[in-house]
């Protein structure tokens, strides 16, 4: 089987993304030759979430020691082609049609192999906490993660995602994810990408709201040489709503790119985004916040926030909104910015005696923490807030740091 | 007695434009010195120049903060060393945390003086008492610095970080500007709680009813960047009644 061409960065979407270490990547699944020689299990993992049924693939594959003993029956392991078939019945064909055109998402989806799927019943309940862990060296092959998520009417799915590395650390990973709410469902999705400094990350994301659904997502990037996320949110339900928080810290040499299309087609839909993003030393960072509004959207309501903040003079990042809008009855509003840190605010800091690293690291951990504050999950929110101090590299300690409001 | 503060015909220039122009001043361990002035007299240059804030440029002269020269520090450095800078206006820090910024802010302070960092619960009772003073809600402590305080707030806040830091010289821009008489006698309370023979306060301020409240040393009023004349609290009451004119056409 040929495989598609990847992108280029001729294309508008991708013009920010680094696609080189994908390109030198092995194309071929990793072998299921698991767990390689030499690694330690279980790999470094948080501990679980309480409440939370967890599962661990590595390189792409379940690990079924690490994973729920008793899984729960809403969760099964399915062959992907089975899979497809099922959610395609579920899946708006549009939206499969944007999510296909991207050829990372197809180059994902023409292998063989198994897709975890996820199937909420109507009014039924799930907490999961799934965790992706890069071992293998991308001159080994690809990590092909693949979930499937169907939230039945009602239904209420707490979704827990974390990509890390163990072992190599220029892994290549190209994952895909696909949601469909149904109505008056609600999904939390909660995705952390903290793999090693010299991993492709690579995924694309499809989700479908009926009516009165909610699909929230919040995303860190924290980790990989190059990460890419493209998201296709399809609110095709009346009054269907989206909440996308997403936050990134690029350093060191390191590309975070993340594309985000919000599709309204039903009345009364909501879309709440906001993007805060650090780029330090040679980083680059780029987010492109698209919301299409279509005619039968009327009274939609759009709001994007999206700022990056640079720190280095080496540093770069665009955040971008972009709006398609069919009619007239819709608020929309939208703001971007890009800056440096705030000089009253250091001179402030400094004038209390206060070292110029901490206080540039206290200026960024403000800034980033507008994202992270979003997260409810108070242990989760923790653990990111600690690989954040840890990332900025200054602030020694935690303990009342974090202003809530 | 020995001088905490000693500048000498310093001058100093922002963005190019000469805003203090051959300033002189002294001040003692135990003192408090009111500056007083016109709009762009070079007042709220002079707190910034001491501070060290980028931009401000000194042209000549010489400033030294207990027998150090202070143009050489950074400006963490000179509130190390015991300067403190209470601002006209307070900056806003969404998302850190006030209580942080202070206990970070006495930790630096105390570290340069050699002693181990504060015990939490100790810090936490010396910030309830301090602020209890200050009259303020201990919510302020979890809201981020200044962050939607009012100006009243934010400048009692100032109060509240120079107490908490103990400095051994505070250099106060206008913090009774834009404060109620309540508010204005809150905040010379704390002033005067900072007052001590081995501590120094500068007050800059365009008004003489702060000084009502916090009794001076000494009153200089400043113009066309230098001191034009300096004297005891009378000075103040004579500027509140007869305008900066009177000094201005004598200098």
């Amino acid at each position: 089987m040929s495989s598609p061409a990847l992108p280029s960065n001729r294309d508008e979407n991708w013009r920010y993304a680094n696609l080189r270490p994908l390109a030198k990547a092995r194309p071929d699944a990793i072998s299921a030759a698991l767990p390689p020689a030499g690694l330690a299990l279980p790999p470094p993992l948080p501990p679980p979430l309480p409440g939370y049924e967890r599962w661990v693939f590595i390189d792409g594959q379940v690990a079924p020691g690490l994973s729920a003993a008793a899984p729960n029956p809403f969760v099964s392991l399915l062959d992907f082609r089975d899979a497809g078939r099922e959610l395609a019945q579920l899946l708006d064909s549009d939206l499969a049609q944007a999510g296909a055109d991207f050829s990372l998402a197809r180059i994902n989806l023409q292998r063989e192999g198994k897709v975890l799927h996820v199937s909420v019943p109507d009014g039924g309940e799930a907490r999961l906490e799934l965790n992706f862990v890069a071992t293998a060296a991308a001159s080994a092959g690809t990590s092909y993660p693949r979930v499937q998520v169907h939230a039945g009417r009602g239904a209420r799915l707490r979704l827990i995602e974390r990509h890390l590395s163990a072992g190599a650390t220029d892994s290549a990973i190209n994952a895909a994810f696909d949601l469909a709410l149904a109505s008056d469902a609600t999904i939390d999705h909660c995705r952390l990408q903290n793999c090693a400094d010299g991993a492709s990350v690579f995924d694309t994301l499809t989700a479908h709201a009926g009516e009165r659904a909610t699909y929230r997502l919040r995303t860190v990037t924290l980790g990989g040489l190059t990460s890419r996320s493209t998201l296709f949110v399809k609110l095709a339900g009346s009054a269907a709503r989206c909440e996308l928080v997403a936050a990134s810290i690029a350093n060191g040499i390191q590309t975070h790119d993340t594309f985000a299309q919000i599709d309204h087609a039903g009345p009364g839909t909501t879309t709440r985004e906001l993007f805060r993003g650090i780029a330090t030393e040679r980083g680059k960072l780029a987010f492109n916040g698209k919301m299409i509004v279509r005619e039968t959207a009327h009274d939609a309501d759009t709001d994007q926030s999206l700022k990056t903040l640079l720190n280095g003079s080496g540093a770069e990042a665009s955040a971008r909104p972009q709006l398609e809008i069919y009619t007239d009855k819709v608020r929309a509003k939208h703001g971007a910015t890009t800056g440096k840190l705030d000089e009253q605010m250091l001179f402030y800091m400094l004038s209390r005696g206060i070292d110029r690293p901490q206080a540039q690291a206290l200026l960024q951990w403000a800034f980033i923490e507008d994202a992270i504050s979003h997260i409810e999950l108070a242990p989760l929110r923790q653990e990111i807030e600690q690989l954040i101090a840890a990332q900025l590299n200054e602030v020694s300690a935690l303990d009342g740091l974090v202003a809530r409001p | 007695m020995k001088p905490l503060l000693k500048i000498e015909n310093l001058s100093a220039s922002v963005g190019g434009k000469k805003v203090l122009n051959g300033l002189s001043l002294e001040v003692n361990a135990g003192e408090v010195h009111a500056i007083m002035g016109p709009n762009g007299s070079g007042k709220s240059t002079l707190s910034y120049v001491l501070a060290g804030r980028p931009g401000y440029q000194i042209t000549g002269g010489t400033v030294s903060f207990e027998g150090r020269d202070l143009t050489t520090l950074e400006p963490e450095e000179r509130a190390r060393a015991g300067l403190f800078l209470g601002f006209q206006y307070p900056v806003e820090i969404p998302g850190v945390n006030n209580v942080y910024l202070l206990k970070a802010a006495v930790n630096a302070r105390r570290k340069a003086l050699g002693q181990p960092e504060v015990d939490a619960y100790e810090f936490l009772q010396l910030v309830r008492g301090k602020m209890k003073l200050m009259q303020m809600d201990e919510s302020f402590l979890s809201r981020g610095v200044n962050e939607g305080f009012s100006g009243g707030e934010k400048k009692r806040n100032e109060i509240l970080q120079m107490l908490v830091i103990e400095p051994t010289l505070a250099v106060l821009d206008e913090t009774d500007s834009g404060l109620d008489i309540d508010a204005l006698k809150v905040v010379a309370r704390g002033v005067n709680t900072l007052r001590s023979p081995d501590r120094g306060v500068l007050l800059i301020t365009h008004y003489q009813r702060l000084l009502d409240h916090v009794v001076p040393d000494q009153v200089h009023v400043l113009a066309r960047g230098r001191i034009a004349r300096s004297g005891d609290k009378s000075l103040a009451l004579e500027l509140e009644k007869r305008g900066y004119d009177w000094v201005l056409e004598v200098a």
